[in-house]
This record gives C-alpha cells, structure tokens and sequence, in this order.
C-alpha cells in the first residue's frame, strides 16, 4: 500500500497520532505537501463524508477522523503555505442568532475543510450583520447557516434580508441547515440551498463555488 | 363502571385496549411544555390568572398544575425528588421574569446574572461564586449548558472516569426520598391519575448531563464531541463512567422502590439521545459495546423487583436500533419523532407496537406544531391516534416538549383531537 493510501485509511480509523506520524514521513520521502493533502487527508475524508450520507459512519466516526485530518494538516500548514497552496474557496459558518447549538455547524466545517475550503467559522449566535462582515471584510464566498431550532430558525431570513440590504446578495451564496429546517423552508426565505446532512452541505459548497 | 385515568395508563402499560387513549402534558421533563406556551394555554382554556412555576430550568419548563390537567383531561402524573438538573431542590419559588417580560415563578435556588449582552446565566446548585453553568442568550427561550473544567487528555493519558465524574451522581438524599414518598402517596390516595417516577436514573451518555450542570466543578471529558470520540479513544473512560452511574443508578432505583413501591407503574431511565434528523447517532455496534449491556442491567433490575415498566426518551430516527432496545428491555419510547427519516408511524406501530409502549408521537413539533393552523394541528393528531391507539400501547402527547412559541390555537385544536377521539370509542 502507499504511503498516501496508508494515510487515507488512517485517517478513516480515526488513527490520529499513526496519521500524523506518517504525514511526516511522507514528508521526509519527498511526497509534495499538496499531493499528501489531496490524495492522502482529503480522499480519507472523503470517503468517511460518502460513508456519512449513506448512514454507514456516524457522528463519533466523523469526529475521530477529523481529529486524524486536522493532526495531519497541521503538520502540513507550513509547507503548503511555502508551495503557495491555497484554498479552492473560502466559506462563513455559523449557528443563528439565539441559538448555541453547534454539534451539527462543526460537522459541516470538519466536512468541508476535508473538501480543501477555507472555513472560517463564526460560532454560535451570530447576528445577520456578522455573517455580512465576513462576506465584506473577508472575502467569503458562501454563508452558511445553522440552526436546531423552530424558534431561531426564521433568523435565516434576516440574514438573506440583512445580504440584500448590504447589496452582497448576488455575489454570495447562502446555504441552511439544521433538524428543522426544509427544502421549502429555503426557498420560502430566499436563501440558495437547503442540505440535509453535513456531508452533502460539503458537496453542493464545492459545486456552488465551482459555479 | 368507567375505568380510572390509573387504570387505562395500566392496561396501556401491558399493551391491552384502555378505552379511551391515556393522555400526557408534563408528567415528565420530556412530554412537558415551556413556561411561555403553558402561560398562553392557561389563559386560552379560561383558567384563573396565575404565574407559571417553573420546574425544568434548564429548558424553562412550566408545571402542569391540578386546573391544567382538569381542563385538558390528562391522565398521568410525574413523581419526582424534586430536584432540578442544576441540583437545586424545586421549592420556596419566587418571581422571575422570562425574556419576553412574563412573569413567572423559579425556584429560590434558582439564581441568574445578565451580561452586558443580554446572555443570561444560571450557577449551579444555585452557587453564584463558582462559575455558572449554563447561558442563554439574548432573545433565547432556554438555557444550554457551558462547558466548564473539561480536560483534552492527551492519547498517553489513562484519565480516570470514575474520578472525573464523581461528583456527578449520587444517592437520593433523605429529603429527596421523603419528597418521593409524600407526593407518591398523595397522588396515589387522592387521586386516580396514573404515576410515572422521574429520575434518569441511568441516563448514560445523555448531551445533557456530560457538562456537569449540577456540579460546581466539573473536570474531565465534558465537551461533548470530545465525549463521543472518547468512546474510541478512552473505551474504559466512557465505561468506568457508566459502571459508576448505574452503580448508583441501581442503588437509587432499590431506594425509589423502597418509597413508592409500585404505585408507580412506570419509571424514566435514560433520557439519552441516539438518534438524529437523517440517522442513528451512533453505530449499532456502539450501542452494543457501551451502552446496551447497561441497559440491560437496569431493566433487569426493574422487571425483577418491581412491577414498573421501563421508560427512555431517545430523539431522532432510532428505526435500526429498535430491534436492540427491546432486547435490552426497554418497554417505552418517548418521544416518537415521526419526522426523523424512516419513523413513519404505521411502520413503528404495525411492527414494534405489540413491544413497545410509544409515548409522544401525537403531533410533528418541527413544523404542524408551530407552522400549521390549527386544522392542520387537529387533522395530524387525530390521524397519529388513529395509528397509534390500535390495542393499546399508545400515549397521546407531542412529539417531545412543546416550545416557547406556540400558539394557544394550536394547543387547544391538538387536545380537542383527542377530546372528540376518545367520545367516539
């Protein structure tokens, strides 16, 4: 087996300290950092992200190889930095206003930093105008939207209103998510995709950025 | 002669034709409803003007008084030690208002702080020079626990579970089993309601417990998803937990029985999710490494020695984990939630009606709760009875608590549903 699918199978056992270490060494043998991200970290992430939506892993699975991915990037950082690696895109998320509920927010972020997009993640109970910020000040390409709840959910059309109202709404894109929140629901508010699961959300970022 | 409210929860309970459907609003902190709604209810059936006590803190739940379940015609009441999550007793109320500015009643120990945004904060045991341990914020409807003294232990730690948690369970206090006792025999004496004891007492893993929240200072693995990826990579921690909690869980289960008997006729066990919207939280093979042998242990214990029948609340779909619940023995599942992937209710009820008890299920709480009219409210609930109440078997409430929004309308239309239901059988 190569190192590269040593790793990616590592990292799918959530093998964090085994994921690290080999990182290293396929440093030290000459692999390029970016070919050990994508096709080391990245591929294990995605197939974890493909066994998410088929209800083959779980929450706990995805959590222990993101631990594994992010060991192993943090250990590539700096090279991919030297190589002028970047992002193939840079997204906002956070948990709506009133709500701090998270759980789900991180799995999207942990989703989508295994699709190789920069996320920078706003926390719980961000206002419409935060997300905004980010988008101006930033340079975030899509919002994304969490929320757990049917009495903060509604604040996901604040901030579609609150994107219109800084004239950002055709240059972004706004994503939601969240236990109740629908198909129906995102069309209703006017915001751009609804997904139900974080691997999906991942997906339909990387098309949406993709164009 | 007309059976008791007592009698149709018993013969419900062992899965025998009741009449007229049991039905539920508060007798648990899980088929419960939020102080906001309760206050909007009240005044929409006519009751006399009253500040709602709150009895659930961390939620805000209201207390279903006496008027309340005489105007709906509910037939189950919770006995309970009488303490809240944050580990203060639920007694010497006083006033207190919600975010909204209505006025309610809290429990004396229940003391808060307000930041310079609005959050609210909550201290256990009602303890205001130790850190609190739960927020909400500005413009919310409930608390959620902080995360406090948790530990990142590094893989090379062998962290002890028993120590860490400690301080997070123990035995009914004197004055907790006499407040068991005196409101077990009240309502048994008194009353015909049908009793359920309150207490999760093996609660294992539940999101809600892991932070501590009665705890004055927590240590260990409190963060919840460094819980869940704890049980791959500190097994034995997430099991010296959970031996512990059912140590005391057991030892507390003899001592409920020793002051009610079986008056009650049902206990709350585990109000531990192990489901989501779209799926399972966790792998089968979890379930049965962690958290199925416990179980087990407990209800054993249970069907042994009393004659209650076993309650846990779970959320979410849980359809591929049903078939290790009952082998485990668990005899009730709360809340039914029809609207996560693959629960449709004809399925639950047709093939796992004759081994469960379903609680809760009687109206979808994500969206015809507090998005539908109330026709829509009226025409759900009827239909999920129709399901559900086939031989017994069925508990008419929500699917889980109901929120802080919710219009009085709908409320009424849900338990007009079961009014016109029951008149007709």
């Amino acid at each position: 087996m190569s190192i590269l699918n040593e790793i990616s199978e590592n990292l799918q056992r959530g093998k964090a300290k085994i994921v690290k270490t080999l990182v290293q060494q396929a440093i030290e043998e000459g692999v390029p950092a970016k070919q050990i991200l994508e096709e080391g970290l990245l591929s294990g992430m995605n197939i974890v992200g493909e066994k998410f939506k088929a209800n083959e892993v779980f929450v706990p699975e995805v959590l222990v190889a993101a631990r594994a991915m992010n060991m192993g990037t943090a250990v590539l950082k700096p090279l991919l930095a030297e190589d002028g690696v970047e992002a193939s895109g840079k997204v906002c998320i956070g948990t709506v206003k009133g709500d701090l509920h998270d759980i789900g927010k991180n799995l999207v972020k942990m989703m989508m930093e295994g699709k190789g997009l920069e996320v920078v993640d706003l926390g719980v109970d961000v206002s419409p105008e935060q997300f905004v910020d980010a988008v101006q000040n930033q340079g975030c390409q899509i919002i994304c939207c969490s929320a757990l709840l049917t009495t903060t959910m509604g604040i996901m059309a604040d901030v579609v209103k609150a994107a219109e109202a800084a004239g950002i709404r055709d240059s972004v894109k706004i994503m939601v998510g969240g236990a109740p929140v629908t198909e129906a629901f995102c069309q209703q508010i006017g915001a751009d995709k609804y997904t139900p699961d974080a691997a999906t959300a991942a997906d339909v970022a990387v098309q949406l950025l993709a164009g | 002669m007309a059976k008791t409210a007592r009698e149709r929860f018993q013969l419900t309970l062992e899965h025998q034709d009741p009449g007229k459907t049991v039905v539920d609003l508060g007798s648990t902190p899980i088929s419960g409803i939020s102080a906001n709604a309760l206050d909007g209810l009240r005044k929409a059936l006519g009751l006399p003007e009253a500040r709602v006590k709150v009895d659930e803190p961390l939620q805000l739940l209201g207390m279903v008084e006496e008027d309340v379940r005489q105007a709906l015609g509910l037939d189950i009441v919770g006995i309970t030690p009488g303490t809240t999550m944050y580990g203060f007793q639920n007694r010497d109320w006083k006033p207190w208002k919600l975010q909204n500015g209505l006025d309610v009643l809290v429990p004396g120990d229940f003391n808060t702080t307000v930041d310079a945004e609005g959050r609210t904060y909550l201290y256990p045991q009602g303890d205001m020079s130790v850190p609190p341990a739960a927020v909400m914020p500005k413009g919310g409807y409930f608390f959620d626990n902080i995360i406090r003294g948790h530990v990142d232990y590094d893989d090379d730690d062998t962290p002890d579970g028993k120590a860490d948690f400690f301080d997070d369970f123990g035995l009914y206090t004197d004055e907790q089993l006499r407040n068991i006792e005196e409101t077990c025999n009240d309502y048994y004496n008194n009353t015909e309601y049908g009793l359920i004891g309150g207490g999760a007492l093996a609660g294992l893993g539940d999101f809600a417990i892991i932070p501590g929240p009665a705890n004055k200072h927590p240590k260990g693995i409190r963060d919840i998803p460094a819980f869940m990826v704890a049980h791959y990579t500190f097994p034995d921690y997430i099991h010296e937990i959970f031996e512990y909690q059912l140590e005391i869980g057991l030892k507390n289960a003899a001592l409920f029985h020793q002051a009610t008997g079986d008056k009650i006729q049902a206990m709350q066990i585990s109000g531990t999710d192990f489901g989501m919207q779209t799926g399972p939280y966790m792998t089968l093979d979890s379930y049965r490494e962690f958290y199925k042998p416990y179980h087990k242990r407990i209800n054993d214990w249970v069907h042994q020695n009393t004659n209650w029948k076993t309650f846990y609340h779970t959320c979410g779909s849980i359809v591929a984990f049903l078939q290790d619940f009952h082998e485990a023995g668990i005899d009730i599942l709360n809340p039914v939630q029809c609207s996560a992937a693959g629960m449709d209710p004809h399925m639950l009820k047709e093939q796992w009606g004759d081994k469960f008890v379903f609680w809760g299920g009687g109206i979808d709480t994500q969206k015809t709760l507090p998005f539908g009219t109330p026709e829509e409210v009226y025409r759900e609930a009827m239909e999920r009875l129709e399901i559900f109440s086939k031989n017994g078997g069925y508990i008419f409430n929500p699917i889980h608590n109901v929120q802080s929004h919710i219009a009085p309308e709908n409320l009424l239309a849900f338990f007009r549903a079961v009014r016109d239901f029951n008149a007709n059988r």
